[in-house]
């Protein structure tokens, strides 16, 4: 096992009583139960408290699977897939559930960017990621609305035992589309404080594909170089981190910026033309069309812990802005460019507040309760010449009460009960320009009424009552078994209530239903753990069913706007998802060998097809070797063929990729460097990403990839 | 015994999973357009009919399907308001036809007509099919008038 010289001992859980004692005692009242069990990881605490299915994923693994972007990273484990576009942006899914299904948390507040858009990513530092809890099925108990198919944890590690200085430096570089990145980070811990600053920064050229050219729509368009022209982009993100402990009283203060700035495949923009693809010389340009994202996170936590009692108070801010540049284009003849930003096509700037309290009760060992409450409200604001999403205003408070009964050290029954509340009030928007054309095309009053708005008004009002029951039996130190079932809400986003229009990327004519009501949905899961002396197994079935599921349905009519074919309207139906994971590894010598294997069935009832999206089956076979400071692995990822699709999705073929990987520590003038060196798609094999934002034009996803990452950590000690 | 067991939950995910797929019954196949003329990159002459020509076919039932013709110019010469009253108008063309209760048809007709004051240049035909059930396939095609 590689242990830095920061206190990564802390993931496992041995050293956590005796720190737990001296220094942490929020924590250890907290970990009590869970500690007696000497030797036990992180994973296995997280994992004993959940009656959910919950991944948690240690440094090692992130150092292992380190790519840069954080959502390639998780794809890694079972049941999580990334939904890419090109190589920068990636979104999660976690069985089969994506966009704003999924919340991610940082620090305990929940990120808020623009989910809902297929043609946008996920915004975190990924070398500020330091411990990840993946939790699988519904967490909307939890985190509320958005988070009824999982939720991603992305959390600090617990600061040094004792005083010091310490930092790491880390540089990334990979070939397949020449990223240069790093990240350097500075800590101290003294008495009370503790504090972290770290700057991250990557830049990266256009990436190669595997393929001398592209069919889109019997078209044949060539890819000069095998480069996919304007991917190009740039990363830099900045954050500190604060946190002051003392007795019984702990806060945390967090900042963070994310800055990114990635061009857009031009054959992706608008109708592809064989002009706009043509090389222009330079592979690290960033030209038209591009966006450029800038998030903005400030959150505070307020932490007491008293005889018996746990109080925390949560306060967040957040300010995501997003703008898509594109060379002006109109289809209404009468649309002149704007005098400012004439390019801008489309600007969104989300303000998000939020706020949450919990109490939690643990006097008694035996029952524990947790009561809490929580509110957010979100602001956006639009811009450009094109834009798809209303300008809106959104507030959700929720109450929970959670509750933990553990008669005994071998079993646990724990559920929750939620009140949710929301209210959604977008801003109408009727386009003068589409009017006017729709009028010169003769169209009828009545047509041009339903036409005009390119978002709905909309003020509406949502409550829902969710809750979860489940239990956790650990008869003995080798086996465990879970089982949860639960009931998920989740708020029509705005998009789906309120936007009418040409999606620019995915052409088609998109509109929302202002009188949707809520997405609501049972899921049942099972998972069994199984450990014997070098041997682990586990096995998660899961079943979910939805009274109400929102999908985008194609409704056969003709929509009047220029480039579109039929409406896609925002539809509720009944819905069936179901699968699971499976993962078995052994011991021997000195390898290890693990097999991961994940599947997802979704059906929607209503129309008896399956729905949009499914990810495809996938098993991913690993030999590693550990020998003194060496690590090395290779990797057979199988990814099957996806023929289970909606309308208007094409399949995707499946696909066998190779992966190899080395790693070895170093001991360089007192501290121990990590260098790591893996390839990725060693046969170069061109494949498609049935989830990829590219997938509909049919860009493979990129191709061999080398990757190189040296991290540096120091130390000095404090008095 | 641990395989066993995994063996038999696979087994019964499996079994569970086909269960579903049997009752699987929607259509999520695309119709097929060939668009044998107006080809790609051909002349269309200004004033005259356009022989429009192409076969459509789908696996269960056709409904209908959608010709537009718009203009690819670059975006900002053409600016209606400032247009004097005989300069050329760029040409658009938009119109639905029905083909439904067939699963094949064979499309000849000279229905589009090109006006005698459309601005020459570089077009788009785009073709949209759709199905009974709602799946669609649409073709780009490019062209010049003159």
């Amino acid at each position: 096992m590689r242990i830095g010289l920061r206190p990564v001992m802390l993931l496992t859980g041995f050293v956590l009583p005796v720190f737990a004692q001296e220094r942490d005692s929020v924590e250890m009242n907290l970990r009590l139960e869970n500690i007696v069990i000497v030797g036990e990881s992180r994973q296995k605490m997280i994992n004993r408290a959940s009656a959910l299915a919950v991944e948690v994923v240690d440094k090692k693994f992130l150092q292992q699977h380190f790519t840069g972007n954080l959502i390639q990273t998780l794809e890694h484990l079972p049941g999580v897939s990334s939904m890419d576009i090109g190589s920068a942006f990636s979104k999660p899914m976690i069985r089969g559930m994506g966009f704003n299904r999924i919340s991610v948390t940082e620090n305990g507040i929940k990120q808020e960017g623009q989910q809902w858009g297929a043609d946008h990513g996920l915004e975190t530092d990924a070398f500020n990621a330091e411990q990840i809890t993946v939790r699988k099925g519904p967490a909307s108990l939890l985190y509320g609305s958005d988070a009824m198919g999982g939720a991603i944890e992305i959390a600090q590690l617990p600061p040094p035992p004792d005083n010091q200085l310490f930092g790491e430096v880390v540089a990334l570089g990979t070939s397949v589309n020449e990223t240069l990145g790093g990240s350097a980070m500075l800590g101290v811990r003294k008495d009370a404080w503790y504090v972290k600053l770290r700057y991250s920064e990557q830049h990266f050229a256009d990436y190669r594909i595997p393929a001398d050219t592209l069919v889109y729509l019997t078209q044949q368009m060539p890819v000069y170089g095998r480069r996919l022209k304007n991917t190009a982009g740039f990363e830099r993100d900045v954050s500190l981190y604060t946190r002051y402990h003392q007795g019984g009283y702990r806060s945390v203060y967090a900042l963070s910026n994310v800055f990114q700035q990635v061009g857009f495949f031009p054959g992706a923009h608008g109708i592809p033309d064989v002009s706009r693809l043509r090389d222009d010389g330079d592979r690290r340009n960033i030209d038209l069309p591009y966006n450029w994202v800038n998030h903005l996170k400030v959150s505070s936590r307020q932490e007491y812990v008293l005889d018996g009692a746990m109080a925390s108070w949560d306060l967040g801010y957040q300010h995501n802005y997003r703008e898509e540049l594109s060379l002006f284009h109109t289809h209404y003849g009468d649309q002149t460019a704007p005098a400012e930003n004439p390019d801008k096509e489309l600007a969104f700037s989300l303000h998000t507040y939020s706020s949450s309290a919990k109490l939690r009760l643990f006097h008694s060992s035996v029952w524990e309760h947790t009561a809490g409450w929580d509110m957010q409200y979100q602001q956006n604001r639009i811009g450009g010449y094109s834009f798809l999403m209303p300008a809106y205003k959104r507030m959700t408070t929720g109450v929970l009460w959670l509750t933990t009964y553990r008669p005994n050290t071998v079993f646990s029954l724990s559920g929750g009960i939620r009140y949710d509340y929301g209210k959604m009030d977008s801003e109408a928007y009727s386009d003068p320009y589409l009017e006017n054309y729709l009028r010169e095309r003769g169209h009828s009053g009545e047509r041009i009424e339903a036409y005009r708005w390119r978002s709905y008004p909309v003020n509406r009002s949502f409550d829902d009552v969710s809750g979860s029951i489940g239990f956790v039996w650990t008869p003995d130190g080798m086996n465990q078994l879970k089982s949860n079932i639960g009931r998920s809400f989740r708020l029509p986003g705005a998009n789906e209530l309120a936007s009418n229009g040409v999606h620019h990327g995915a052409f088609r004519h998109e509109q929302g239903d202002p009188g949707l009501p809520s997405e609501q949905g049972w899921q049942w899961d099972l998972s069994y753990v199984g450990e014997r002396e070098g041997i682990s197994l586990s096995v998660s079935p899961f079943v979910s069913w939805f009274e109400n599921y929102i999908y985008l349905r194609p409704t056969g009519e003709w929509s009047a706007l220029p480039h579109a074919g039929q409406i896609y309207r925002y539809t509720g139906a009944e819905a069936v998802f179901a699968g699971g994971e499976a993962s078995f590894a052994v011991d021997f010598l000195q390898f290890n060998y693990s097999l991961t294997a994940g599947y997802v069935y979704t059906y929607n009832v209503d129309e008896r097809i399956p729905l949009s999206f499914s990810p495809p089956a996938q098993i991913r076979n690993t030999l590693s070797w550990t020998g003194g400071h060496m690590q090395a692995y290779a990797e057979l990822q199988s990814i099957a063929a996806q023929h289970r699709i909606a309308r208007n999705e094409s399949p995707t073929p499946g696909a066998q990729l190779m992966h190899l990987g080395a790693s070895l520590s170093l001991a360089v003038g007192g501290t121990k460097a990590e260098v790591s060196l893996s390839v990725r798609n060693l046969l170069n094999t061109a494949y498609y990403n049935h989830l990829s934002f590219y997938r509909k034009i049919e860009i493979p996803e990129p191709g061999r990839n080398f990757r190189l990452v040296i991290k540096i950590p120091f130390k000095s000690n404090l008095k | 015994m641990k395989t066993n067991n995994l063996f038999f939950i696979i087994c019964l995910m499996a079994s569970l999973s086909l269960s579903f797929v049997s009752c699987e019954s929607g259509d999520t196949t695309r119709p097929v357009i060939n668009l044998i003329e107006p080809a790609e990159g051909e002349v269309l002459s200004i004033g005259e009919e356009v022989h429009f020509e192409m076969e459509l076919s789908d696996n269960e039932m056709l409904k209908e399907y959608k010709v537009e013709i718009h203009d690819n110019f670059d975006g900002h010469s053409h600016d209606e308001a400032t247009r004097a009253a005989n300069e050329p108008v760029p040409f658009f063309f938009e119109k639905t036809w029905d083909v439904s209760g067939k699963k094949n048809a064979s499309i000849h007709h000279h229905e589009i007509v090109i006006p005698a004051d459309a601005t020459p240049g570089d077009y788009h035909v785009e073709v949209f099919c759709t199905d009974a059930a709602g799946n669609e396939a649409f073709i780009v095609r490019n062209v010049e008038l003159r």
